[in-house]
């Protein structure tokens, strides 16, 4: 006995068809079964009360609109013609990387106007350790603002020109008594000459540089 | 959309009043505001064949807006040898198709919300009403694609077992024969104590 097809069944379930006109469903209880699964089935897809009873969530009234605007812009954009180029290219997601990627290339290129950074070559052949170390000589140092070095000029000149008390008072130096501060700080002008004389002289010492 | 949808000619037949195969003349003359009236006339409906394929708000979003894109770029090829309507869901459902082949479904939130009218319904009822919905829609996700289909396009946009063979490029026999196998499929998803 054959059975009825899916088609058939459909047609049934729908009622395209009416069940007298087909007098195997009187006989064969598979397809009465699957008639009725079909049925059922139908009935919980589309809920007890129709459509609306498995209703698509409705989203908010204001989306009909949005969306209406947004295939509006992208028809303008796909329009031949439209200035959907230039809108593309100004949105933030496309023009961020490109500025970004700009400034890395502008900062590149300053840095590399700048020349190359120059490094203290270093020896090729290793310092000995031990009794027998010897640094190269260094040439003696030159008096405190007679340097090539402008900035160090600048500094003696500053130095110079600013008293203990000056400074004192512009760096609100604490005064403790009994400290080394507070020897310096109340030495007098003929004797913070002589202190500066015998540092400068001791700096210039070969021993101050390390020298054996 | 409103205001377009209001806009004139010098004969004074508004854009509004044109049914869909005039609208696409008026878009293919370049009528300023004709294509916003196709949009806002079958919004809805792609919304919510999107949704059935996809099950999430904003995929379903995503791809109304490239439905009707797409719908704008074939403006030329549409000849009327099928109606709007027909030629609107075959792009509508190659787009999702596309889309499902290249994305798994999503679950979807049970507390989503539905428009259905709740006014008659007690709290537990609505509940238990949208827990099903929910479950239904999920189990459809699962399905073959040309199943599902087959199923969204006769079951909720209420198409034809012809328009749909039309809109899938198949036989009436095969239309009827996937919506067969997608109902029992379904049953089988949904397990029997839903039935």
């Amino acid at each position: 006995m054959a059975h009825l097809t899916p088609a058939r069944l459909v047609d049934l379930a729908e009622g395209t068809e009416p069940e007298s006109a087909v007098p195997h469903l009187g006989e064969c209880d598979a397809c009465r079964r699957s008639l009725a699964e079909l049925r059922a089935t139908m009935t919980v897809v589309v809920g007890p009360g129709g459509r609306g009873d498995d209703a698509v969530p409705e989203p908010s009234p204001l989306f009909w609109d949005h969306l209406s605007a947004r295939v509006r812009d992208r028809v303008a954009e796909s329009a031949p013609g439209g200035t959907g180029w230039v809108e593309s290219w100004l949105r933030p997601r496309v023009a961020l990387p490109i500025l970004a990627t700009v400034a890395g290339v502008v900062i590149v290129a300053v840095v590399a106007s700048r020349g190359p950074i120059v490094q203290t070559p270093i020896p090729s052949t290793p310092l000995p350790i031990g009794e027998s170390a010897q640094l190269p000589s260094l040439p003696p140092l030159e008096p405190l603002g007679t340097a090539d070095d402008p900035s160090l000029g600048l500094m003696a000149d500053y130095g110079t020109a600013l008293s203990w008390d000056d400074m004192r008072e512009e760096m609100a130096l604490p005064g403790r008594a009994g400290s080394t501060d507070e020897a310096v700080i109340t030495l007098s002008a003929e004797e913070r000459q002589e202190l500066q004389r015998l540092l400068e002289e001791e700096m210039t010492q070969p021993s101050a540089l390390g020298a054996s | 959309m409103g205001p377009v949808a209001g806009v004139t000619r010098d004969d004074g037949a508004s854009l509004g009043e044109l049914d869909d195969v005039r609208l696409l003349d008026a878009c293919r003359a370049g009528r300023p505001g004709a294509f916003d009236v196709i949009v806002e006339r079958h919004r809805r409906s792609v919304y919510q064949l999107c949704y059935r394929f996809v099950g999430s708000h904003e995929d379903a979003s995503d791809l109304s807006q490239e439905v009707f894109l797409r719908v704008y770029r074939g403006l030329g090829r549409f000849r009327g040898g099928s109606s709007f309507a027909t030629w609107l869901h075959r792009i509508g459902v190659n787009a999702c198709l596309n889309r499902v082949a290249v994305k798994k479904p999503l679950t979807e939130e049970l507390d989503a919300r539905q428009h259905a009218d709740t006014r008659t319904e007690s709290p537990s009822e609505r509940v238990l009403r949208q827990e099903r919905g929910a479950r239904v829609r999920a189990a459809i996700t699962q399905l073959p694609p040309k199943q599902r289909a087959t199923l969204v396009l006769r079951m909720y946009q209420e198409l034809s077992h012809e328009e749909i063979a039309e809109v899938l490029g198949s036989s009436v026999g095969a239309v009827k024969a996937n919506f067969f196998h997608a109902l029992g499929n379904l049953k089988r998803l949904l397990g029997d104590e839903a039935l």
